[in-house]
């Protein structure tokens, strides 16, 4: 099932490869030079196990500990498994226990040596409590409260890094890159009322067990203002930078090498508890009925998103074009006409709070205001209080995004769940697809979460970086990427790889 | 009240009442003036206003029309004319325009309403605009007021709409201007003038609706009944309205409605003019005023003094000499001052004097002639009783001289005893009218009025019961709660005495003397009453002359003693008698001597023995 639902995705970066080829072919690899990244999300953590499920910021935060840290295992262009720090890996018939040896001579940034002990503390940190790791000869051993034929997947993705904790609370990888400056966002000293946004400088880690990258420093600006990206870019200040969907079309006018992933967020709407019973049942499905989520797709978005039906996408369950979402505003109407007085919605408005951050979304949420207006709904928009999208937060009605970070759909739907529906504990077989499917068709049709938009990641990438290779759930691998010298400030490397350098990179060596 | 006090007052009224009348007038026309001037204010301010709006809805017009005309409008209307034209294109295209051509709101409407592109309503996009299709002649159109919707609220707009036709597909350009407190700051406002908006996008008051140049405006809720009444009936109104105590805080609002595309209520404009200025200036007014009446009060004082003082002061000379004529100086004079009428009345007055006077003086050479020969004849009557025994007994010793020595020397005796008696007569005679001439001046201490009487009674008492005299029984009505005055206790001694001695005279039959003493508030009243025969009218009105007597052995100095006595304390003394029946005599004498040193009882003259003082009683 797992090839079957990933199967497109190795298609598609099949040809994506074949054609980094063809652009490796018409120039050398060349090392040196500063790739400058701007990330819209305004802060980051490199510590995995602060990371809050499906938020955006984590995502970001994803994006720059993988170039500190590596996993065990990684999921190539054709969807296959390959060694990254383990190289073998084994597991008993109930796939409950696992083995996995790790890989000889791989040293952390600090030149210190990876030892299991390393690996199980990390994992243990961030598996959770239904795993137990332990150490073994010359490796280490995973033993899983239930089956998990899906631990690869979950391995080879989210917050499972291998990384090694110091005392003084620093935390170091054996990634191609290290941490050599990070500064938090600030407010600027020529204008107090601005905030300078938060910067990360990563240099290349000379004695990377996959090779050098070919770049020396990869600088993150995060914070930036959507607009700013995509002009930073243009004029040549951004190498790389993250495009809001709603800015796709503006850069593609303009010339831009626009890359998208896969569908990688979840927009939709999640009711509290706060509406009784049986009122809440029909303004449930009142507004699920009244969204249109074409137009926010097609219109509002202008074609750079998918509406969703689901709450895991197509790629990741395999089985998301089962579900339909059809509006029909004549069935909200009748709804809307039969609910009794004194319910939020038909005298009150039903306050809509947008709780992920960005212009973008708080237009989404007055499209659904709109909506539900046609449907007799009164919704009313407030803006959010911070950029988090907590499930505690209170409010009746709740616009969020939902960043999928893991490879396992039953990790997806679990972690997404445990997030924003009490908690609660996903029965049946983890990794059974009818199963899997049953339980997302129950949680849909309790219409508490009502899915609008997938919007895939997008960034913007500048002729002079080459060799862009990310996967299509969102991995940039931008150990990979090399820059051209056409900026002399930016770039004085050689074109050589580095004499010093053991391991110099051989493009595509990592999976 | 005196006349000089009425006059005094009329005068000061009536320059407080000429003062408070300029005030009054001053005040009234000065706040018709700022009235005036107000209305005009505001009237230009209706006319700035309509300039304004006007002007801006050209430039709006302009503004729309600019973008109308763009290159991207003709290609968006070239672009959505295609078969399956993609709108969503042009999503942002309406932001661009209302940034670039410095709008606040942009909207870009298909052919069939189909909302394109939403500068402030982006969200809205795909739905149906039917109120711009409804019109075909937008392009004559000018800007009108249009309620806006927005994502979190509706707003007031002053909006163009325009229409681009390439081929046969047409599309409607919207743009307008958000009519708030940027536009009500940009009305050039005289000092003391505000200018407020009501944006009217609820069916109900809504405080915050109400927007000054600054932004919110403090206490809004104080309009609601004004923009309430202009809800349900729209026309020009004017309120004034107090924020405080302070009439200075007072502003009066003349509020105009404004009207939407189809006559809808859709704002309420609401121009402000303080009453501050008025009511500074009144205050000055009045702050001037209470010092000018102040100034003319004091002026008015010094001024009705000396008027006052002008006119009554030959009027109380007057009535000064008229006192003076009452008290006897028949001889007054008063100044003339002046030929007016008061004048006149002087010197008339002092020819009255002047006759009185001459009168007088007639009168009292006439009174001292009677009274000379009166005393003649008194004292022709009282010197001729003894001279008549006298000439007898000389007479007798002539004729004697041929009588024997013995003989002789009887009437000898005889003779001589008779003539000492006759001048021991005479010489008592001639000391009473001694006395009479000699009366002292009374020296005053606290006496009790009661037990003088009583001792003038007990005097006489042996008398009054003395065997083979007609009985006299005596009755006293004295007040116990009398208190002590201030007198001579000798001359009232004496002129008791006289009163008694002079009621016994009158009772020859005897009779019942009555005493009665009672308070008269200031002063003391004393009635000594006879039940004798009583006098005539003519008597009574004799009685006090002196020498005067109605007695056949009488000196007529009793009376005239008593009433000298009675005059010499301030007091005065009457008769009252019925002929057959008896006579009263009522003293009153005040209780207190003004100005008279009062000696202590102590020091006062002792009285004289019993029968000393009925030796000096005299009738």
């Amino acid at each position: 099932m797992k090839f079957t639902r990933l199967s497109w995705l190795a298609a598609t970066n099949a040809a994506i490869v074949a054609l980094a080829c063809l652009g490796a072919q018409a120039a050398p690899p060349r090392y040196g030079g500063t790739l400058h990244i701007k990330l819209r999300a305004s802060s980051f953590s490199l510590d995995p196990r602060e990371w809050a499920p499906g938020s955006l910021s984590s995502a970001a935060s994803e994006k720059l500990a993988s170039l500190v840290y590596d996993r065990l295992v990684t999921l190539d262009d054709y969807a296959r498994f390959q060694p990254a720090l383990a190289t073998e890996w084994t597991h008993d018939a109930t796939s409950r226990n696992w083995q996995f040896k790790l890989r000889s001579a791989v040293r952390f940034s600090d030149g210190s040596m990876l030892t299991p002990a390393d690996a199980v503390a990390a994992l243990q940190s961030t598996l959770g409590k239904g795993f137990e790791v332990t150490a073994a000869e010359n490796g280490i051993a995973i033993r899983a409260a239930h089956s998990t034929p899906d631990l690869l997947e979950q391995l080879a993705s989210g917050r499972n890094f291998i990384f090694r904790r110091l005392l003084a609370g620093t935390l170091l990888g054996t990634g191609p890159f290290f941490v050599t400056e990070s500064v938090a966002a600030a407010p600027s000293e020529a204008n107090p009322s601005a905030i300078k946004p938060a910067r990360i400088k990563f240099q290349a880690n000379e004695g990377a067990w996959s090779g050098r990258p070919f770049v020396d420093f990869v600088e993150v600006i995060l914070g930036e203002p959507p607009l700013r990206q995509l002009l930073d870019l243009q004029v040549g200040k951004a190498d790389i930078a993250e495009i809001a969907p709603d800015l796709v079309r503006k850069g593609r006018q303009e010339g831009l090498r626009i890359w998208n992933s896969a569908p990688q967020t979840l927009v939709a709407l999640r009711f509290d508890d706060t509406l009784a019973a049986p009122a809440s049942d029909q303004i449930r499905e009142a507004l699920w009925l009244a969204l249109d989520r074409d137009t926010m797709a097609n219109v509002l978005l202008q074609r750079e998103a998918q509406p969703a039906d689901s709450l895991l996408p197509q790629w990741l369950s395999g089985y998301a074009f089962l579900f339909e979402s059809p509006m029909n505003l004549q069935r909200a109407r009748e709804l809307r006409a039969a609910f009794p007085a004194g319910v939020p919605g038909a005298t009150q408005p039903l306050r809509l709070r947008v709780d992920a951050p960005g212009d973008l979304f708080k237009l989404m949420g007055e499209r659904v205001a709109v909506n539900a207006r046609q449907a007799n709904l009164l919704v009313q928009v407030a803006l959010p209080v911070s950029g988090n999208n907590s499930a505690a937060s209170a409010g009746g009605l709740h616009l969020f995004a939902w960043h999928y970070d893991s490879l396992s759909p039953h990790s997806e739907l679990e972690d997404f769940v445990k997030q924003l529906l009490d908690a609660r504990d996903l029965p049946g077989n983890a990794t059974d697809p009818e199963q899997l499917f049953a339980q997302e068709r129950r949680l849909l049709e309790e219409r508490r979460i009502l899915p609008l938009v997938l919007l895939p990641e997008y960034a913007g990438i500048r002729a002079n970086v080459h060799n862009w290779n990310a996967s299509p759930w969102g991995d940039w691998r931008l150990a990979d990427v090399w820059l051209d010298s056409e900026d002399p400030m930016t770039s004085k490397a050689p074109t050589s790889p580095p004499k010093n350098n053991p391991t110099a990179r051989n493009p595509g060596a990592r999976p | 009240m005196t006349f000089r006090t009425k006059v005094f007052l009329i005068f000061l009224i009536t320059v407080l009442a000429s003062v408070s009348l300029v005030v009054y007038g001053v005040t009234f026309y000065t706040q018709r003036a700022f009235e005036q001037m107000d209305a005009g204010r505001t009237h230009a301010l209706e006319v700035q206003f309509g300039k304004e709006f006007a002007q801006r809805g050209e430039t709006i017009v302009q503004q729309v029309e600019n973008i109308t005309n763009a290159d991207v409008t003709v290609r968006m209307v070239l672009d959505l004319a295609r078969p399956n034209a993609d709108a969503s294109l042009y999503l942002h295209d309406a932001n661009g325009a209302a940034q670039s051509h410095g709008l606040d709101f942009v909207e870009f409407v298909n052919s069939d309403g189909t909302l394109v592109s939403s500068a402030q309503y982006p969200a809205r996009v795909g739905y149906k605009n039917d109120w711009v299709t409804s019109s075909k002649n937008w392009d004559a159109t000018g800007a009108f007021l249009k309620r806006e919707e927005l994502p979190d609220a509706a707003a007031l707009s002053l909006t163009a709409v325009r229409t681009q036709t390439v081929g046969n597909k047409t599309i409607y350009i919207i743009g307008g201007r958000r009519l708030d407190q940027n536009f009500l700051a940009s009305l050039e406002l005289p000092e003391g003038m505000r200018a407020l908006l009501y944006k009217n996008l609820e069916p109900t008051f809504v405080a915050s609706a109400l927007t000054d140049a600054n932004g919110g405006v403090p206490q809004a809720e104080t309009f609601q009944s004004l923009i309430e009444q202009i809800q349900k009936q729209p026309q020009d109104l004017t309120k004034t309205i107090s924020w405080n105590h302070d009439p200075a805080s007072a502003e009066t609002f003349h509020a105009m409605p404004l009207k939407g595309r189809n006559g809808e209520l859709l704002g309420v404009l609401l121009l402000g003019s303080s009453a501050k200025e008025l009511v500074l200036l009144k205050r000055e007014i009045l702050k001037i005023a209470a010092v000018v009446s102040l100034a003319a009060l004091v002026i008015g004082l010094l001024l009705s003094w000396w008027v006052s003082r002008r006119i009554t002061r030959p009027v109380e000379e007057l009535a000064n000499g008229a006192r003076d004529v009452a008290s006897g100086r028949w001889d007054t004079k008063i100044d003339v001052r002046g030929s007016d009428e008061i004048g006149e009345l002087a010197v008339a007055f002092n020819e009255m004097t002047g006759t009185l006077a001459a009168q007088k003086e007639k009168l009292v050479q006439t009174e001292r002639v009677a009274a000379w020969r009166e005393l003649a004849r008194r004292l022709a009557h009282e010197l001729r009783n003894p001279l008549f025994p006298l000439q007898i007994t000389v007479e007798n010793l002539q004729r004697a001289r041929q009588l024997g020595p013995q003989q002789f020397q009887e009437v000898f005796t005889e003779a001589t005893a008779t003539l000492k008696a006759e001048f021991a007569n005479l010489n008592s005679i001639v000391t009473r009218f001694s006395d009479f001439s000699k009366m002292p001046a009374p020296e005053f201490s606290k006496v009790n009025v009661n037990e003088a009487l009583r001792d003038a009674i007990r005097l006489f008492e042996p008398q009054f019961t003395a065997l083979g005299k007609p009985h006299i029984g005596t009755e006293y009505f004295l007040s116990d709660s009398l208190p002590e005055i201030d007198a001579d206790s000798e001359l009232l001694h004496k002129a008791f005495q006289n009163l008694v001695l002079n009621a016994m005279d009158a009772m020859p039959a005897g009779g019942t003397l009555s005493l009665r003493s009672s308070d008269g508030g200031d002063t003391v009243r004393i009635e000594i009453s006879d039940t004798g025969k009583g006098l005539t009218t003519e008597e009574c009105s004799r009685l006090f002359t002196p020498y005067y007597t109605t007695k056949q052995l009488g000196t007529g100095l009793g009376l005239a003693i008593v009433q000298s006595v009675v005059s010499d304390h301030h007091g005065t003394i009457s008769v009252s008698s019925e002929e057959g029946h008896g006579t009263t005599f009522r003293i009153e004498l005040p209780k207190r001597q003004g100005g008279t040193v009062i000696k202590p009882k102590a020091e006062a003259t002792p009285p004289e023995k019993e029968s000393e003082r009925a030796a000096t009683a005299t009738d």
